[in-house]
C-alpha cells in the first residue's frame, strides 16, 4: 500500500512492483486544483457544457 | 381509447410514464403504472445514504400524489405474468399484477394493454452467491448493500458502528465491490469505497482502515464497457491509468477479474481470471449483488408457456437486437436494439435494465477452470431515461396514428452517457469524477483504436464534479415530482 507523507501531502513511497507503482500520483499543484474553488467554478461551467453537448448528440 | 401499461418505475419507467401522461393528456387515451413500491427512489444518492450524509426521506417521495397530478393510473403491484395474445376468454393482451399495497395485498389483476412497457429494472440476486444472500432472495447477513435506499441506511448503521470501534483502537478491514463474476454497476461500488474513505478521513480514523476494492473487472477502470479512453495533458488515456491513480492516491489495494463464490462472516472466497482459488478477510463488506430479470412470464392464448419466446434465459426481455452468439471480434455497434420493440409481439418494448442486452461491451473471458468473469453492461441512469423518453415518443405516435412502426430510436452505440461517480460530499471538500463517454458501445469502424470519439469521452476528479452530482440530485428529484419546469430538465 502506498504510504502517504502527511507534510508533502503526496505520496512518499511507493512499493516497486506492486500494482500503485505503475500509475500516476498526483502532486501538490495537481491535488491544489481539485478543490481550488476559482479553478473548479470554470471547470463547473466546462462539465455542464460537455454534458449539454453529449446529450444533444445523444438524444433522437 | 387506447392503454398503455408501464411496469416499473424506476429512472426508465417513470421517465416513459411521466412523458406519456403528459403527451396523452388531451386524448381518452390511459396510461396505467405498475411498480410494487410505494416510493420513488434516487438510486445514485444512495451512496450519500449509506455514508449517512444523507436520509432516506433526501432520496425517496411517494409516488401516488405524483401520478395523481400528472393523470396517471398507479397501481402499487408487482407484474407476474403477460399474456401478450390475450387467453381463451379474451383477445386483448393483458398483464396479470399482484398487488403489494393500496390495501389490496396479495389481490390478483388482469390489466388490459394496447402498449406494454417492461421497465421493471432487476432483480437483486443476492443468492447467486452462497452467503451474499439470505437464501430467500434478500441480503444475507455478512455484509451490506447500497442497492435500495432501507439497504443504504443499513449500511450507514453498520458503518458507524465501526467507525466507534476504530475510535477505541482497532483496526479494520474494508472490502467494496462486486459480489459475482457476473456483476453491472461497479460505478456504484467505485462511488462507495471513496466515499466511506472520505467519510473515514474526515472522522480521523483512515489511519486505522485496510481497504481493499474487488471487482470482476479484468482491469480497474473497466466500468463494464471495456474501458474507454479520453484525452488528459495531451495523451489518450486508458480508464485504466485514471481508475488506478485514485485508489493508489489513497492508499487502496486492489483485487481484480475476481469472481466471489462465497461469504462468510469476516471473510469471502473468489476465483480470479488466472485460476487461483484465495480468500479475503472484512470487518466490513459491500458487494453489489448480480442482476437478472425479475421472473415475470409470459403465456400464449392457448395459456401455454412462452417465456423463452419473449425473455432472455437471464429474464430480461428480448427486443430488436441481434442475438446470434459470435466470438468478441465480431461484435458489431448495430447488434444493439435501436426501437427496444419486441420482436414477436410489436406492441411491447423494454427499456432500462429490463431488456435483454445482446453481449457484454467488456471483452468476455473465463478463467481456466471455466468460470465467466465478465462485467455485464451498464444500461442505467442516463441511457435508461433516454431509452424510455424515445419508446414512449415513438408510442404516443403509433397510439396518436401517425405511425405504424417505432418513430424513435435510442441504441446505446449511438448514444453517449454522463456518469459523475461521487469521491466524497462536501461543498467545498468534497470531490467526485465526472466522465462522458460517446458513444457507449464502442465503435471500432468509426472510431479506429479507441472505438470512442475522443472529443466527446472525458474523464476529471475535482470539487466542481461534486457540484455537478449535488445539482444533479437536486434536478433529477425535481423532474421526477414533475414540479414546474420538469420537461426543461434533460434526460
Amino acid at each position: 500500500m502506498a504510504e502517504i507523507n502527511k507534510e508533502s501531502k503526496h505520496v512518499k513511497h511507493v512499493e516497486p512492483y506492486s500494482p500503485q507503482s505503475g500509475t500516476m500520483i498526483p502532486l501538490g499543484t495537481q491535488k491544489f486544483l481539485r478543490t481550488c474553488v476559482l479553478w473548479q467554478l470554470i471547470r463547473f461551467v466546462a462539465i455542464n457544457i460537455k454534458m449539454t453537448i453529449l446529450i444533444v448528440k445523444s438524444h433522437r | 381509447m387506447a392503454r398503455l401499461v408501464i411496469l416499473g418505475a424506476g429512472v426508465a419507467g417513470h421517465t416513459a410514464a411521466s412523458f406519456a401522461a403528459k403527451w396523452l393528456s388531451e386524448t381518452e387515451d390511459e396510461v396505467v403504472v405498475v411498480t410494487p413500491n410505494a416510493l420513488w427512489n434516487w438510486i445514485p444518492s444512495n451512496i450519500w445514504v449509506g455514508v449517512g450524509e444523507m436520509g432516506k426521506e433526501e432520496v425517496t417521495f411517494d409516488l401516488a400524489p405524483v401520478y395523481e397530478k400528472a393523470g396517471a393510473i398507479y397501481k402499487q403491484a408487482k407484474a407476474v405474468s403477460i399474456n401478450p395474445e390475450g387467453s381463451a376468454d379474451t383477445n386483448k393482451s393483458f398483464v396479470t399484477i399482484e398487488f403489494t399495497g393500496q390495501d389490496k395485498e396479495g389481490e390478483s389483476e388482469n390489466i388490459e394493454y394496447d402498449y406494454l412497457i417492461n421497465a421493471t429494472g432487476p432483480k437483486l440476486n443476492f443468492d447467486a452467491t452462497p452467503g451474499l444472500g439470505d437464501g430467500n432472495g434478500h441480503l444475507g447477513e455478512h455484509t451490506v448493500s447500497v442497492c435500495t435506499a432501507d439497504h443504504a441506511i443499513h449500511a450507514s448503521h453498520v458503518l458507524d458502528e465501526t467507525i466507534e470501534q476504530m475510535r477505541k483502537g482497532e483496526r479494520k478491514k474494508f472490502l467494496i465491490g462486486t459480489g459475482h463474476g457476473m456483476c453491472t454497476c461497479q460505478g456504484a461500488a467505485f462511488e462507495y469505497i471513496f466515499n466511506i474513505e472520505h467519510k473515514l478521513k474526515e472522522e480521523g480514523v483512515r489511519d486505522m482502515a485496510d481497504m481493499t476494492w474487488i471487482s470482476n473487472e479484468s482491469f480497474l477502470g473497466d466500468f463494464g464497457m471495456g474501458g474507454l479512453h479520453f484525452n488528459m495533458g495531451g495523451f489518450v488515456t486508458s480508464s485504466k491509468v485514471f481508475a488506478e491513480s485514485l485508489y493508489a492516491e489513497r492508499g487502496m489495494d486492489w483485487i481484480i477479474g475476481a469472481h466471489v463464490n462465497k461469504v462468510e462472516a469476516g471473510k469471502v472466497t473468489y476465483e480470479t481470471l488466472d485460476g487461483e482459488i484465495d480468500e479475503q478477510e472484512f470487518d466490513f463488506a459491500m458487494l453489489i449483488p448480480p442482476f437478472a430479470g425479475v421472473g415475470l412470464k409470459a403465456y400464449n392464448k392457448a395459456g401455454e408457456d412462452i417465456t423463452d419466446t419473449v425473455f432472455a434465459p437471464n429474464g430480461f426481455m428480448k427486443v430488436d437486437a441481434d442475438y446470434t452468439v459470435k466470438p468478441y471480434e465480431e461484435w458489431l455497434p448495430s447488434d444493439w436494439p435501436r426501437t427496444l420493440q419486441n420482436p414477436t409481439y410489436k406492441n411491447m418494448f423494454a427499456v432500462g435494465i429490463a431488456f435483454a442486452p445482446p453481449h457484454p461491451i467488456s471483452k468476455p473471458m473465463k478463467s481456466p477452470n471455466g468460470t465467466p468473469i465478465i462485467p455485464t453492461p451498464p444500461r442505467t441512469g442516463m441511457p435508461s431515461a433516454m431509452m424510455g423518453k424515445a419508446v414512449v415518443s415513438s408510442i404516443v405516435d403509433m397510439m396518436k396514428g401517425k405511425a405504424t412502426e417505432p418513430t424513435h430510436t435510442s441504441s446505446m452505440a449511438e448514444m453517449g452517457a454522463a456518469c459523475v461517480a461521487s469521491a466524497g460530499k462536501g461543498l467545498f471538500s468534497g470531490t467526485a469524477a465526472a466522465m462522458t463517454v460517446f458513444p457507449i458501445v464502442p465503435d471500432f469502424k468509426k472510431y479506429p483504436g479507441t472505438g470512442r470519439d475522443i472529443n466527446g469521452t472525458t474523464g476529471e476528479i475535482g470539487l466542481a464534479a461534486h457540484w455537478v452530482k449535488h445539482l444533479l440530485h437536486h434536478a433529477f428529484i425535481w423532474k421526477a415530482k414533475l414540479k414546474p419546469g420538469w420537461t426543461l430538465i434533460p434526460e
